[in-house]
């Protein structure tokens, strides 16, 4: 048996992680930045034993009048609430939240949108074999997964002319039926040739259906998805969401409080989250795979027989991690900020739990007389993106190969 | 030019509508009926009664052949009316809400832009100079500070810490003015006071929604600058002797600002989701307070007609910012 040597970097270069770091250090914001967030994490990790209350506990007994919205004192360093929480406590156990839903969201925004821009890039203008109909000539793969898909495919398109057709009944039922009892207005007319054609469609597709082949390019789906996502408005749009996964009377609801219990709701805002912050990450790692796949390696690995799967993350992503890194950090800033903004109007992490976000809604009435409450969890959140922001600055800088030193 | 611009026409239309079936699901299966406030505001209701007022609603129809029947009536220019208001809900929008939420766009993405691009060319004029760290400083606090947060902090200030610290009259603590047009044609105010109380509403809200992208829109006229003042016709237009302030204003900057047009297109959803937060701060009745109300009072039609008119909005800026990039540069060319 042979043994065969890795090649080794020769003597006295350096590896681009060490390269960053060394360049990293000497980037001053970035390495306070990056100070402020460790003392933030730990912070977040020993809130029980740093909090000196309860953050959900309210008062009882006597004098209750007087232990909500209390200023700042030796036993409340920033006040009680209108409940009467103590707001220190609450705002350490909220960054416990704020954070976890920030880096989980970012980490899980940019898997998704590497594996989506991956895809794109790789297979862009090599389309795949998308659907072949049932009695289409083509030698079949008969792996599972390969017919399992064109099984489903089948169901699906048919399910679709379905509903074409039942929609178009739907639609024209009445007018025709007042047709056929003798009264032709111009609507009914018009009725019956809309049903006509969507009947005629549908034949002719099911018919065309059964003998197709039909390949489809995987970068102009993903390409055309991300259009139509930022077509749709943002905000709007997760509220709505948030509504339907938090709703407890449906199927969805009741699953997610299922699964994942008290985490659900982090569990629903990442999700949301997710939905709208893969997109630049896709774009990102889609330009990157367009030119590193053109590059010899890949060629080299392609004709040693590597699977497409294993070209692309183990050989294509690690040359695409810089900017996804730097991305990456962002995102963490973009999905606080979101987060913030969703519990702000009511639909985000909900209440007893505490975040930044939901301690601030209804600070806008509060700050007339009880202003403490506004400052606190709002100067947190500035903190935390900023640090973000300006360590993502500085890994831009230590992360570009162009750039000299 | 022509043929792009009827292509990009054409995918519109199918983007659109696949834009709006997936704002109608999604409405639609939100938790909770419209009809469940009637239900709990009368108790006596029998479950028949119940019924034949979904079916008057149509609710008991499924959720693909209400879309239809919405999207029939919406090319024919009937968007259904508010339950919650009783108008039509197109009025509601575009004749009430609308007006005030352009308002309040419009001159924060003026007055960002007004701001952002002189400050942007300084800081690349000037780079690593104090004054350059100094801004990009600022507008990476900018760029990391909640827009709602920044009201907040700006309705303490002008509200209550100025006004009671000083005994200057304040500023409006939010809502808008309530004087209409027709006050001042009846003569009951001169036009010049109710301008001004515009202003004075309109002032914080449109500071609070501007700071946001006047941060973002510096940072990228910095980038934008720096790239441009790094290339060889520059250097040419130098070395041939021309004043720096011509090289400056006629050779860079007409470069350096198309990129900001593309910038200033993509910007807009950005700017409709933070009005949504900036109206609920300064409890101002535009067009995002309008959404979030009809979401939660389960308002379809108002709903359906302010969130499909916003995405048309985004197409038909993105077509626009495509088109003028076009025009502006002649080097790039659709065919």
């Amino acid at each position: 048996m042979q043994t065969v040597e890795r090649p080794r970097a020769p003597a006295g270069s350096e590896t681009l992680w060490r390269l960053a770091w060394r360049r990293l250090r000497k980037h001053k914001l970035a390495m306070v930045s990056l100070g402020v967030l460790t003392i933030l994490i730990l912070v977040a990790i020993f809130a029980p034993y740093l909090a000196p209350h309860d953050p959900v506990a309210q008062p009882r007994g006597a004098g209750l009048r007087a232990m909500y919205f209390q200023p700042p004192s030796q036993t409340h360093w920033l006040g009680t609430d209108d409940l009467g929480r103590d707001v220190f406590s609450r705002l350490l156990y909220g960054s416990r939240v704020s954070l976890l839903v920030g880096f989980l969201a970012a980490f899980s925004s940019v898997l998704v949108g590497t594996i989506m821009g991956a895809v794109a890039g790789f297979y862009s203008g090599r389309p795949l074999r998308f659907y072949v109909g049932p009695f289409a000539r083509q030698d079949v793969d008969w792996r599972l997964p390969f017919v399992l898909w064109r099984v489903l495919s089948w169901v699906l398109i048919y399910a679709a002319l379905f509903l074409v057709v039942q929609v178009a009944w739907t639609l024209a039922e009445r007018p025709v039926r007042a047709g056929l009892a003798g009264e032709w207005s111009p609507n009914a007319i018009a009725s019956a040739i809309g049903l006509g054609v969507a009947v005629a469609f549908a034949a002719f597709a099911a018919w065309r259906a059964l003998f197709s082949r039909v390949r489809l390019d995987l970068d102009i789906v993903i390409s055309r998805l991300i259009d139509f996502m930022l077509t749709l408005p943002g905000l709007p749009i997760l509220l709505v969401l948030s509504a339907i996964l938090r709703d407890p009377r449906s199927g969805v609801g009741q699953w997610m409080y299922g699964t994942f219990g008290t985490a659900s709701s982090v569990v629903i805002i990442v999700m949301i989250l997710v939905i709208f912050g893969w997109i630049t990450t896709a774009r990102l790692v889609r330009a990157a795979f367009l030119s590193l796949r053109e590059q010899e390696f890949t060629m080299a690995a392609q004709a040693l027989g590597t699977s497409n799967t294993k070209i692309m993350f183990r050989h294509l992503v690690p040359n695409a991690m810089a900017p996804i890194i730097v991305e990456g950090t962002l995102q963490v800033g973009i999905a606080i900020l979101v987060e913030a903004g969703l519990s702000f109007l009511g639909f985000g992490i909900q209440p007893p739990v505490s975040t930044w976000g939901n301690m601030l809604t209804n600070a806008q009435t509060y700050i007339f007389f009880a202003p403490w409450l506004a400052f606190p969890p709002g100067l947190m959140i500035v903190i935390t993106v900023l640090s973000i922001n300006f360590l993502g600055d500085g890994l831009r800088d230590a992360l570009d190969p162009r750039r000299k030193q | 030019m022509f043929n792009y611009i009827v292509r990009r026409l054409g995918q519109m239309l199918p983007l659109l509508f696949m834009a709006s079936v997936a704002i109608f699901t999604l409405v639609s299966l939100q938790p909770g009926d419209p009809l469940d406030e009637l239900r709990m505001a009368n108790p006596m209701m029998t479950p028949e009664q119940f019924e034949s007022l979904r079916r008057a609603h149509g609710l008991d129809q499924p959720i693909h052949v209400r879309y239809f029947k919405w999207l029939g009536r919406a090319v024919n220019g009937d968007l259904g009316r508010s339950r919650t208001y009783g108008v039509p809900a197109a009025e509601f929008i575009f004749q009430q809400r609308l007006p005030r939420t352009l308002v309040l766009t419009i001159t924060s993405l003026t007055i960002a832009l007004l701001i952002a691009i002189p400050v942007g060319i300084f800081t690349a004029v000037r780079q690593y100079s104090a004054g350059d760290y100094t801004i990009t400083f600022f507008s990476f606090v900018g760029l990391s500070t909640p827009n709602f947060f920044l009201g907040i902090i700006l309705l303490y200030l002008f509200v209550i810490f100025i006004p009671e610290t000083f005994g200057v009259r304040a500023l409006p603590p939010g809502g808008i003015p309530d004087l209409m047009w027709s006050d001042v044609q009846l003569g009951r105010v001169t036009a010049g006071e109710y301008v001004r109380q515009w202003a004075t509403h309109l002032i914080l809200p449109v500071f609070t929604l501007a700071t946001g992208s006047m941060a973002a829109w510096t940072r990228f006229m910095r980038a934008s600058m720096l790239e441009v003042l790094n290339q060889d016709y520059v250097r040419t237009a130098r070395s041939k002797g021309v004043s720096e302030r011509k090289v400056l204003y006629k050779h860079a900057l007409r470069n350096g600002l198309i990129p900001i047009i593309t910038l200033v297109g993509l910007s807009m959803p950005a700017l409709f989701n933070g009005a949504l937060l900036t109206e609920t701060v300064f409890s101002y009745p535009g067009m995002g307070r309008a959404i979030f109300d009809s979401l939660v009072g389960k308002d379809y039609n108002v709903a359906m007609a302010a969130l499909v008119f916003i995405a048309i909005l985004v197409v038909f800026f993105n077509l626009m910012a495509d088109i003028l990039y076009a025009v502006v540069d002649p080097r790039i060319r659709y065919d």
